[in-house]
């Protein structure tokens, strides 16, 4: 085997919807119930940075985050991107056109991750999201996935994590909810880069809590199964919503946008507490 | 004029809410977006008591409700009650049918109201709903209402106050929204009668709070102008609750009467929040108390309690007789009186006693790990369902010869 080791640093963002996802049609290729938008996060402040490295010495995969080792083998989440980057894995080139790699040669390579977030778990803003989207792109890099198909990692990273396929991208980015049954058209689009509203800020004021957080996936399957009004926000509220804040947020409409912010974290709040038993994430 | 003054003295309930009213389709005849139904709760432990007296020697309507003179001349709602009652008056007979007061008469007399709840107001559980409902009634037996024209109470007490209209029932009742414009088929109906459900209990917790509520009338109208899922709840959600409650509770299937009612209080809250600026009832007690009934059922693997919140942090706990000291006892283990305030913490000291007799099961600790909050909950009333408005005696007078309150309002519970 090639004991020569390959490696890529990237950088990675985390993002906050403000036309939020709650809820999945599908389990397993992390499909929504409805369309959501978010707010790509400058990584001056708040950033993932990880190092994937690729050799035919790694005999498995391996994954280190925030120091700690992470269980590779029965994570099905990070198995499903491992298989689908590795899957469009392309030739490693060197200046001159000579292939180094074959993109076969990879499938034999074990990759070993190192990923690290510059602000405290404990902070609640460090999500599975960032992580997976971070390691979606990191892996495309290492793996040399050909510039034609990087359309399709957004569709990668949603399955490590649904909210991931929006940091792929910066600026106001949307994540269309797509109709097929395999989620191929279920994948992130830029509504707005991030230059285009630069009076655009943030403050993130972190709470103290103590209290034990029901995890997204589990808490999003409970509303699904129990909220009546879940079902009705999804097919009817959120498609008008997330015409009205493109819009708002194309045309730089501070009012309209934060009031429709406003709106759908409360409603999604709502449906949380319509849910059985009710679920409070606010305290 | 006839000086002579007429009297009649009455006892009124409160009700609780299962499937939740929230929200109307006219603002001046109180006409709901969706059904609603109640648990009409025993005098025994919560009444109102009202005395209205008449007389050709009073000028003006008056009322004072707790002690305290309220405007009648600008309340509309006081307007309209009187109104519709006085519109329904009959003729006072004696026992041998001589008619002492003609019905034409009563409109020439003044009317003076006296109030009084056996609860303190900012407990939070005075409302409205229990004085209109009083007044209806009482008003109804003054002015000899006939018999015939008592289905009309109903719709009347609604004017004053929507929910008001269930308190004249007593048992399980439901307030049918009714369909016309007039508002004439929009009243209650009585599901059950009190002594329906035997086993069937409820705990009160007055939760401290000190925030100033946004009032509900207020708050509603908010909703249903701001907010999407509430017309959603209306047409579509509340309907078919309606219909599984009072299957429910006829057939006394309790697991599914406390799951449905938790649902639909959270439904409530729900489109609360969903509303615009956001209306937040419940505090951080409430939601604890949530929490704690979660994981006592959990606990004992089945549904044995239920909680409601209406538009304020109390909350109401459902529960059969048989497990009513295990659910104090969980009451008093997490919300424990403060020091100083351990006597009369609970108004029935003989279950106080039962429920510290309980060991509670070992799961429920492991569920529900936080610390006792002493304080977070002020007092708790046990009580049940109970009769609807009731005439009381003239011993039970709350006025004097002249009609005005007879004493200062003394309430049976200082805190």
């Amino acid at each position: 085997p090639d004991i020569a080791m390959h490696t890529a640093t990237i950088c990675s963002p985390t993002n906050i919807a403000l036309i939020k996802y709650w809820g999945k049609r599908d389990a397993i290729l992390n499909l929504p119930i409805n369309s959501s938008v978010s707010l790509t996060l400058h990584t001056d402040d708040l950033k993932t940075i990880t190092t994937v490295s690729a050799s035919g010495a790694f005999e498995c995969d391996q994954l280190w985050l925030n120091g700690k080792e992470e269980d590779v083998a029965s994570n099905a989440r990070l198995q499903n991107v491992f298989r689908e980057v590795r899957a469009r894995a392309g030739d490693l080139v060197d200046g001159s056109g000579k292939v180094l790699v074959e993109a076969s040669e990879w499938l034999a390579m074990g990759v070993r991750v190192v990923s690290e977030n510059n602000f405290p778990t404990a902070a609640g803003l460090a999500s599975s999201a960032a992580g997976y989207a971070a390691l979606t792109f990191a892996l495309s890099k290492l793996l040399c996935v050909p510039k034609e198909l990087e359309g399709e990692l957004s569709a990668i990273a949603r399955q490590g994590s649904g909210s991931a396929c929006r940091s792929l991208a910066g600026g106001f980015v949307a994540w269309d909810m797509g109709s097929t049954a395999d989620g191929s058209d279920s994948r992130a689009r830029q509504v707005a880069p991030a230059d285009h509203w630069e009076a655009l800020e943030v403050l993130i004021l972190v709470v103290s809590d103590t209290k034990k957080k029901v995890s997204s996936t589990s808490g999003m399957g409970t509303s699904v199964a129990t909220s009546p009004l879940l079902a009705h926000r999804a097919a009817t509220v959120v498609p008008a919503r997330m015409k009205a804040m493109e819009a708002a947020y194309l045309a730089k409409d501070f009012a309209a946008v934060a009031k429709l912010a406003m709106q759908d974290s409360n409603q999604f709040h709502a449906t949380c507490l319509d849910t059985y038993p009710p679920i409070f994430y606010m305290n | 004029p006839d000086i002579a003054m007429h009297t009649a003295t009455i006892c009124s309930p409160t009700n609780i809410a299962l499937i939740k009213y929230w929200g109307k389709r006219d603002a001046i005849l109180n006409l709901p977006i969706n059904s609603s139904v109640s648990l009409t709760l025993h005098t025994d432990d919560l009444k109102t008591i009202t005395t209205v007296s008449a007389s050709g020697a009073f000028e003006c309507d008056q009322l004072w409700l707790n002690g305290k003179e309220e405007d009648v001349a600008s309340n509309a709602r006081l307007q309209n009650v009187f109104r519709e009652v006085r519109a329904r008056a009959g003729d006072l007979v004696d026992g041998s049918g001589k008619v002492l007061v003609e019905a034409s008469e009563w409109l020439a007399m003044g009317v003076r109201v006296v109030s009084e709840n056996n609860f303190p107001t900012a407990a939070g559980l005075a409302s409205s709903a229990a004085g209109y409902a009083a007044l209806t009634f009482a008003l109804s037996k003054l002015l000899c209402v006939p018999k015939e024209l008592e289905g009309e109470l109903s719709a009347i007490a609604r004017q004053g106050s929507g929910s008001a209209c269930r308190s004249l029932a007593g048992g399980f009742v439901a307030w049918d929204m009714g369909s016309t414009a007039d508002g004439s088929d929009s009243r209650a109906r009585q599901v059950a009668p009190a002594d329906h459900w035997e086993a069937l209990e409820v705990l009160i917790l007055v939760v401290s709070d000190t925030k100033k509520k946004v009032s509900s009338t207020s708050g509603m109208g908010t909703s249903v102008a701001t907010s999407p899922l509430l017309a959603h709840r209306a047409a579509t959600v509340v309907p078919a609750r309606m219909k599984a409650m009072e299957a429910a509770y006829l057939a006394k299937d309790f697991a599914a009467v406390a799951k449905l009612a938790m649902q639909d209080s959270n439904q409530f809250h729900a489109t609360c929040l969903d509303t615009y600026p956001p209306i937040f009832y419940m505090n951080d007690v409430s939601r604890a108390i949530v929490y704690l009934v979660h994981a006592f059922n959990d606990a004992y693997g089945e549904v044995r309690l239920g909680y409601t919140f209406d538009a304020g942090p109390n909350a109401v706990l459902m529960v059969q007789k048989q497990h009513a000291a295990e659910a104090l006892a969980a009451v008093l283990k997490y919300f424990p009186p403060a020091e100083h305030a351990a006597e009369g913490y609970v108004n029935r000291p003989e279950l106080q006693t039962a429920a510290e007799a309980v060991t509670l099961p070992a799961a429920l600790f492991a569920t529900f790990a936080a610390p006792p909050q002493p304080g977070a909950v002020r007092y708790v009333y046990h009580t049940k369902v109970g009769p609807g408005a009731a005439l009381l005696g003239e011993a039970s007078s709350l006025a004097g010869a002249d009609g005005k309150p007879l004493h200062p309002s003394t309430q049976q519970r200082v805190h």
